[in-house]
């Protein structure tokens, strides 16, 4: 690789993680993780329950500290600094596992929350850019409802629309389809995969197999608080190298 | 579908729903379910419905057949039954106290004031009830002192020696609340604090009200209290045992806000702060509405018991509604004993007011009840 490469390479690297290391109490939760995520990537992480993958992605947003190592998000250095934090949140979007709306608000308020209160948009201009959201996941219809009256597909769904309407350029996504029953995870995937198609840069902690062969650029493994192997996801799935991602691969594939 | 299959599909149709079979349903099945479900409880329901039997034309008789509704003194008291007579003589006093009698209007004022206030707050479209109602309820308890007063808005002064009555039990509960609400919900932050500064001086605080009887509040309100303003200040009576009420009930109020807190899962914090949300944002927009929505009954509770405790200011010489019954029960035109009927009254009104917001409390949560939270 020349040296004019690199450069281009660290400019358009959003994420760079260096040696994270976290611990909970005395459990050491995540060790020595060194991640660089360049600009338009998607990465699927994926590994046994407890091996570190949601966690790692909860400390690009800092929704988790992290004791030692450093990680600097879209030229940003995460620090102690509310201000830092704040800033990096507004770039950086994130879809949970359990949807997480707002129950006392509409789905619209639910979406124009963020773009009026951080953002200090108008209410109407808010409103704009959420209903064209709603359209973009197919579910403008549900606008006044109540998060409760929706079904878990269709909650996920806005809650991507609630991380999109802030015009995130990381979309982080944790376990966006494990609570889901297995005729609504589609819906999910197809909205993810054509933001994937749109170029967005993406993290998503996910078993979908599918769905990582269909749009991963890189496919991390991890056990134990490590990155264990890192792929294209022809490669990670068809050639593991340890025996223990062959262990996983095994166990999650034997069906 | 990608997916194709061997066989054409056969076209599935949901079967009808059927009604509940009758023995279910209806009264008759709820009396069997309830009330006669097995020997024991048939045995119950007897007894108690003899008891009842037994008691119940008794007190209806005390009451209404062979009681006195008409008369102007003692001296109509001559039925066997209950002596109405008296409440109704003193009905004026027991509503209003000494306040000046052709002033009373501006009582009713308050009170409507507040009823107003509180009809709004749930009846005004969500979209800007908040908005409206929060300045509202915080206005309102200086409004109707002004209002009682006078003489800032340029009526004739009424000290506040010559409140009293039930309207001053209601008055004083609800401007205690009022007030309470925006201290009880910092306390409550404060206890949940990382900081710990702000957490311990919350413990003491909300430890200190809770844990020292209300009465022992009362006295230290009206004998310590003076200690603390500075020298030739005179506050007034009311205001020390309302700023007393006002520190008793955010104690309170605070763990039931803390309850609330600790029933919100943390996923919510957690989606405030990835959408970028600051602290005071993410707590007063978010976390606030769901905490107030959890804690509405135990709020109500709260209320409900710190209205009942407003009648301890009897105590401290405060002329609310039992204090001002004493005083007619030992009034020498009324020394026939008509104890038994002035403290039915004052608990029939009592009941009637707390029975009303234990009825509003879960209209208030049937209506706040739009997530079906999975």
């Amino acid at each position: 690789m020349s040296t004019e490469s690199k450069v281009a390479d660290s400019v358009e690297d959003t994420i760079i993680i260096k040696d994270l290391n976290k611990w909970y109490g005395d459990f050491h939760v995540l060790k020595d993780i060194n991640l660089t995520v360049k600009k338009g990537e998607k990465i699927v992480i994926c590994g046994p329950s407890g091996s570190g993958k949601s966690t790692t992605i909860r400390c690009i947003n800092r929704l988790e500290e992290f004791q030692r190592g450093s990680l600097i998000v879209n030229g940003v250095e995460m620090v102690e600094d509310v201000k830092n934090i704040e800033a990096i949140r507004r770039e950086v979007g994130m879809v949970f596992q359990h949807f997480n709306l707002f129950p006392h608000l509409t789905i619209l308020e639910n979406l124009t929350l963020g773009p009026i209160w951080v953002q200090k948009k108008p209410k109407a201009e808010a409103e704009e850019i959420a209903m064209k959201y709603l359209e973009r996941v197919k579910i403008p219809e549900q606008a006044d409802k109540f998060p409760g009256q929706l079904s878990g597909g269709q909650q996920q769904r806005v809650a991507i629309a609630r991380s999109l309407c802030m015009s995130p350029q990381i979309m982080l996504f944790d376990e966006p389809t494990s609570a889901l029953d297995p005729e609504m995870i589609k819906e999910v995937l197809d909205v993810m995969v054509e933001l994937a198609d749109e170029g967005m840069t993406m993290l998503c902690v996910t078993h979908e197999m599918g769905f990582a062969k269909k749009v991963a650029d890189r496919v991390i493994f991890m056990d134990a608080g490590e990155i264990v192997e890192q792929n294209t996801p022809e490669e990670l799935f068809n050639n593991p190298q340890t025996d223990r991602l062959q262990l996983f691969l095994s166990q999650i594939l034997d069906h | 579908m990608a997916n194709t299959f061997k066989s054409d599909p056969i076209e599935f149709k949901p079967a009808e729903a059927k009604p509940a079979p009758d023995s279910t349903v209806g009264i008759v099945a709820w009396m069997r379910g309830n009330l006669f479900s097995s020997i024991p409880n048939a045995a119950f329901t007897i007894l108690i419905m003899l008891g009842l039997a037994n008691v119940i034309p008794d007190i209806i008789d005390w009451m209404f057949i062979s009681s006195t509704w008409s008369g102007a003194n003692q001296d109509a008291c001559v039925g066997d039954g209950a002596c109405w007579v008296f409440v109704k003589a003193w009905s004026q006093q027991f509503f209003y106290g000494s306040y000046t009698t052709d002033q009373i209007w501006r009582v009713n004022l308050s009170l409507i004031l507040l009823f107003v206030v509180i009809v709004m707050s749930f009846t005004l479209p969500a979209s800007y009830r908040l908005k409206v109602s929060v300045p509202l309820f915080l206005v309102l308890p200086f409004l109707c002192i002004a209002i009682l007063d006078g003489r800032l808005v340029g009526l004739e002064h009424v000290n506040t020696d010559f409140w009293g009555g039930f309207s001053l039990n209601v008055l004083m509960a609800a401007a205690a609340i009022i007030v309470a609400f925006p201290f009880s919900f910092l306390w409550a932050l404060g206890r949940r604090s990382d900081m710990p500064l702000a957490r311990s001086i919350s413990v003491v605080f909300i430890e200190f009200f809770r844990g020292v009887p209300v009465l022992a509040l009362f006295f230290m309100g009206s004998v310590m209290l003076p200690l603390f303003f500075a020298e030739g200040t005179n506050v007034d009576k009311l205001v020390r045992v309302w700023i007393v009420l006002i520190f008793f009930m955010s104690g309170y109020m605070a763990e039931v806000f803390r309850g609330g807190f600790q029933a919100i899962p943390s996923g919510q914090y957690e989606a405030a702060d990835s959408i970028g949300l600051g602290y005071w944002q993410k707590t007063l927009l978010i976390i606030l509405p769901q905490v107030i929505k959890v804690s509405m009954p135990n709020i109500l509770a709260t209320f409900v018991m710190l209205f009942k405790n407003t009648v301890f200011l009897l105590i401290i010489g405060i002329p609310e509604v039992l204090q001002t019954l004493l005083t007619a029960l030992s009034n020498s035109n009324w020394l026939g004993g008509h104890a038994i009927e002035g403290y039915v009254f004052v608990g029939v009104i009592f009941w009637l007011c707390c029975f009303g917001m234990s009825m509003l409390a879960s209209n208030i949560e049937k209506k706040l009840d739009t997530s079906h939270r999975n």
